[in-house]
């Protein structure tokens, strides 16, 4: 220590004078700079004005500069930064702040990109942020110093300016003072030839402009406070050095301090002033930026734009005491300054004309280089040079970059893990899936998860999760998360940020979910994995802990509700993934098999055997009728709850939970809360998904999650969802409804009360382009689907059509759709109203005639569709349709319960679809589906009684329970 | 149906009786049970957990706890979307001493819309 005072001492009084003559030098080869610029500007104007989209033509040079300043202030201004050229040669490092435009509440960003709903399972992930990073400057070569001086000396410190410089920029040089001169000079600046105002910008020049593409509003602002401070000169350079003296040279600094900057805001602070009161607000402003979610930094921004202006009138209330070196918050934007202008201080003293960025090359080099912080800041300047940069991300690829990023994941130190993981999440992020694999072939899966095990610190386990929610879009990937990470996702993130505790302790009220993005990321990559298949389904499923924790978590944001973010989001889309075939894949299923005759020992079953067999939803509709005529003279008011739902011995726990009722009151409950279209889709989805299925035979869960959506009033949420302006909840609740109307007293009320807004879908559907909310081909198909569904073997629902006007709209649809599928869809119906007799006679009092309802089929209908006979089919199972060739017609027909082979995401349809082979349906499913050609349409239409779309009183059943407590 | 009426809290202590500690209540309804059945409901598909008897002189009587009223929570638990059995576990925890409930009133309930009627 006291070496230290004596030697820096000394050294201040050199590095003072030094910098100054430093000093004159820049301030010489700024003016020429000026100039020079000043010159561009004025002819080039134009384009800049332009690019920044709100400078006048007319203006002067220096206002437009100084606008576009301001503007680059505000946070989000990303189109006038990214207009603006980077000029290589800038004189001054760059500090670069990026975030992702997409997210505006994390540093992190994620930008998520979404595929459709019923198709899209997943998500796209992100990307990543960005970071501040020091550029690293060429021209030294690496000395390998370690003097106490150089890595304490540097008041600025720590990470950025530090270690970088001062083993990469300054071999064996003056090292101590290298950063001091770079303060120095941009203490200096004030007192140099320009003025500081307005203009000042624009003779700043190109350093200047080029610099704010990187470093956003930081560097603005923090510029232009420097300038304010004229008369601190002295004072600043004085800064630096304490710092020294202050035995901060510790390499272990390395770890705490995230960021250069953060380091010299308190060197100035604490170490060397004793300023202790450090402004807070700065001195967080200053520490969070690099670090903090873009919401802070919003807010940042804001402070150092207002400061700017007034800076010089108030920001000095630092006592006079501390006045000198005071200005903490000014030794952090002092320190940014100085990576800001280091360069030309550098540049002069060197005497080269330029600086360069190091090559990437020499960058992945310095990722080996023996001083930690180096590597450090290699990385972190590769997160930076990868922020949306494919080129950059592939060369880093090429260069065999990440391996050795890989591989510092398991450094000792805590900042090169940090560094590395901040990279790999920007190199993973994108379409781009080479570098995934790559990450994949070096074991970075299971690199990721030891480091999230081991990391306590937050910002490491965002960037790790983040990165694996990034891995996680790209489908080889998958499998390959479940092996490693599943286990510890579950256990270190989802469930004990769910809230969800095993033994709950009694006293205390449950713990609500946190929706912390560490949360959200773990779950963002939960779903993307879950939508791999059956083996991936039945991992999840099985996983310890992960749907009682799910199901807490949305338990949890319903009762605060609080269902509209992305995490509820992602939750929900899991539990919808879980949910899809559930029936068929649970442990014990396949003792179940939907070719099981109906229920054992039933008569009526067996007379019906033959129906059931002919396809799914007619085996369904058997047996729902079977069950109806257990009861009392064919009454079709069941109540399935008592009938079905099997005495359980204790709570149900794990995959049980994805299909207890509870899970219906908690859609249900999503579906009448969120605004989240995603997470409105995803709920109605899982009950289309539980509510599907031929699984009644293994305890009617699907019979009784039917009723149960009923009981819970579920279906008004359902209907009301239709009127919903996003395309795919509109479709996802038309399929949900069709599931549902499985139930014959659903359907009843379904047609009743939905056919209105079925119908005025439809109808939206052919406005052309209308206000631009023209739907889909799949919804208009799963619409018409549902019209199908409900309208068939239900003369009252057929009538309902007629009243809702549904035929001119059909009529309509099958004439003038550019859709086959449309077309033909429609048209199915239109049959499906003609095979009533009854409603012959209205048909053609209302002007319409045969030819209507036949010719349009006849015309596109599949082949022996045309007889209203056998014409229920032809919606129904569409996957049989595919088998037999139809592929253009029901291709992409709603998949009732069986979506394909394994996938209940729209990825995975859409790339079946692109592969053209969609149509492969699973063998069990194909024979189900299979139509029996000697099968009858049996209307069934139930006398409508007078119906509530909420469900009546059940008839009585069993003794209810009554339990001494 | 009316409308729903400020629940009330109710403390009851557990009495032990050889090896058990009791409520003095029992308990019916659940998710799992048919509504239609319970006899003291107003809204016949409500699946909710209701207090169908109370023991004279038992630690729920004491504590004001009536029949007909509908559990709400049970030491903050939500009990308006359990099964029979998850409700019945929940009230006779060996580790709690006492119960603390969040129960809606019928009686009051009724008082109220007659009060609003006339």
């Amino acid at each position: 220590m006291e070496d230290c005072d004596v030697h820096s001492a000394a050294s201040i009084l050199a590095s003072v004078k030094e910098q100054e003559a430093r000093f004159e030098r820049l301030t010489r080869a700024l003016e020429q700079e000026r100039r020079h610029v000043a010159l561009q500007l004025e002819c080039a104007q134009q384009p800049v004005v332009g690019s920044s989209g709100m400078v006048g033509n007319g203006q002067p040079v220096p206002m437009a500069w100084q606008q576009l300043v301001l503007q680059e202030q505000s946070p989000g201004s990303q189109a006038s930064l990214a207009t603006m050229p980077e000029a290589p040669e800038v004189l001054e490092e760059t500090v670069t702040v990026e975030e992702d435009p997409g997210t505006p509440t994390s540093h992190i960003s994620i930008i998520t990109s979404e595929d459709g709903t019923t198709r899209r399972t997943e998500t796209k992930v992100t990307k990543t942020v960005k970071t501040v990073t020091t550029r690293t400057v060429r021209q030294v070569p690496l000395g390998p110093d370690g003097l106490p001086l150089l890595d304490g000396g540097s008041p600025l410190g720590p990470f950025a300016d530090g270690p970088l410089d001062r083993h990469f920029l300054r071999g064996g040089g003056p090292a101590a003072t290298l950063s001091r001169a770079y303060l120095s000079s941009r203490s200096g600046f004030p007192e140099g030839p320009e003025p500081r105002d307005g203009p000042n910008y624009g003779s700043l020049s190109r350093g200047l402009g080029g610099r704010p593409p990187h470093a956003g509003p930081l560097s603005m602002g923090l510029g232009d406070g420097c300038f304010t401070l004229p008369g601190r000169r002295e004072a600043f350079p004085m800064g630096p050095e304490p710092g020294p003296t202050s035995g901060r040279s510790l390499p272990e600094r390395f770890q705490a301090e995230p960021y250069g900057l953060e380091d010299d805001t308190r060197s100035l602070a604490a170490d060397d002033e004793g300023a202790p009161d450090l402004e807070p607000e700065y001195g967080t402003v200053a520490r969070r930026r690099p670090e903090c979610g873009r919401g802070l930094r919003a807010r940042a921004y804001e402070d150092t734009a207002n400061d700017s202006g007034e800076l010089m009138e108030e920001r000095p209330p630092f006592p006079a005491a501390t006045a000198p070196l005071a200005q903490p918050e000014q030794g952090s934007l002092g320190s940014l300054d100085r990576v800001v202008r280091r360069s030309p201080s550098v540049d002069s003293a060197r005497k080269e004309p330029r600086w360069r960025d190091p090559e990437l090359p020499e960058v992945l080099a310095m990722l080996r280089h023996p001083v930690d912080p180096v590597k450090a800041n290699a990385a972190a300047y590769l997160q930076h040079l990868c922020f949306e940069n494919e080129g950059i991300k592939r060369r880093v690829r090429q260069l065999r970059g990440l391996p050795l990023l890989v591989a510092l994941l398991d450094h000792p130190r805590a900042e090169v893990r940090r560094r590395a993981c901040g990279a790999l999440r920007n190199l993973s992020y994108g379409r781009d899936t080479d570098n995934k694999a790559a990450i994949r072939d070096c074991g970075g899966v299971p690199a990721l998860v030891r480091l999230l095990r081991a990391a306590r610190d937050n910002e490491v386990r965002e960037l790790v999760t983040g990165t694996l929610w990034n891995l996680s879009s790209y489908e080889p990937l998958k499998m390959v998360i479940i092996d490693h990470g599943l286990q510890t996702l579950t256990h270190e993130v989802i469930v004990p940020h769910s809230g969800w505790e095993r033994e709950p302790n009694e006293d205390s009220k449950p713990r609500d979910a946190e929706w912390t993005t560490v949360f959200k990321n773990t779950s963002g990559c939960l779903r993307n994995v879950s939508s791999d298949g059956v083996e991936a389904r039945r991992r999840l499923r099985e996983c310890d802990g992960l749907v009682d924790a799910l199901l807490h978590a949305l338990q949890s944001a319903v009762g605060r509700k609080d269902t509209d973010n992305k995490s509820v989001e992602n939750c929900v889309c899991i539990m919808r993934n879980l949910s899809y075939h559930v029936h068929k894949e649970v442990p014990g299923a396949d003792r179940y098999q939907e070719a099981e005759p109906g229920p054992p020992g039933s008569a009526a079953g067996s007379q019906r055997r033959k129906r059931d067999d002919a396809s799914c939803f007619g085996g369904k509709k058997a047996k729902e009728e079977w069950f109806h005529q257990g009861k009392k003279g064919g009454e079709m008011d069941q109540n399935f709850d008592t009938l079905d739902l099997p005495k359980r011995t204790g709570a149900a726990e794990g995959f049980e939970l994805l299909y207890q009722p509870e899970v219906v009151r908690l859609y249900l409950s999503l579906l009448t809360e969120s605004r989240n279209f995603n997470t409105l889709e995803a709920a109605a989805g899982a009950l289309q998904n539980l509510s599907a299925g031929n699984w009644m035979v293994r305890n009617q869960w699907a019979t009784y999650i039917r009723a149960s959506v009923r009981k819970e009033r579920g279906l008004p949420v359902l209907v009301e969802l239709l009127q919903s302006e996003t395309d795919k909840v509109v479709r996802a609740v038309a399929i949900a409804l069709r599931n549902l109307s499985l139930d014959l007293r659903n359907k009843d009320l379904i047609g009743s009360y939905a056919m209105a807004e079925l119908v005025r879908n439809l109808r939206n559907a052919q406005a052309p382009a209308h206000l631009g909310a023209r739907l889909e081909e799949d919804t208009v198909v799963a619409i018409l689907n549902t019209i199908h569904e409900i309208v068939s073997d239900s003369l009252d629902n057929a009538r309902s059509l007629l009243q809702a006007q549904g035929v001119p709209t059909l009529v309509a649809l099958v004439a003038s759709s550019l859709s086959v599928r449309e077309a033909k869809a429609a048209s199915h119906v239109l049959q499906a109203v003609w095979s009533y007799k009854e409603l012959r006679g209205a048909l053609q009092r209302d002007g319409w005639t045969k030819a209507r309802f036949q010719s349009a089929s006849m015309a596109k209908g599949p082949k022996g569709a045309l007889s209203p006979g056998c014409f229920d089919d032809s919606t129904l199972p569409l996957v049989d349709k595919n088998l037999d060739g139809e592929k253009s017609a029901s291709r992409d027909v709603v998949p009732m319960d069986a979506l394909g082979p394994d996938g209940y995401t729209t990825l995975e349809r859409r790339e079946r679809r692109a592969l053209g082979s969609d149509s492969i349906g699973e063998a069990s499913e194909t024979e189900l589906l299979k139509p029996d050609p000697g099968r009858k349409a049996t209307p069934t239409g139930p006398s409508r009684p007078s119906v509530r779309l909420v469900d009546a009183v059940g008839d009585a059943k069993p003794q209810p329970v009554d339990s001494w407590v | 149906i009316g409308e729903p009426v400020p629940p009330q809290r109710v403390e009851i202590h557990k009495l032990r009786q050889g090896e058990n500690l009791i409520l003095g209540f029992s308990i019916g309804g659940g998710i799992d049970q048919d509504p239609s059945q319970n006899p003291f409901s107003e809204d016949k598909t409500d699946k909710g957990i209701y207090v169908t008897r109370v023991s004279e002189g038992g630690p729920a009587e004491i504590a004001g706890l009536q029949i007909g009223d509908k559990i709400m929570q049970v030491n903050g638990w939500d009990m308006t979307m359990v099964t029979h059995d998850q409700a019945r576990k929940r009230l006779t925890k060996r580790s709690e001493e006492v119960v603390r409930l969040l129960v809606t009133r019928q009686s009051l309930q009724k008082a109220v819309q007659q009060s609003m009627l006339s």
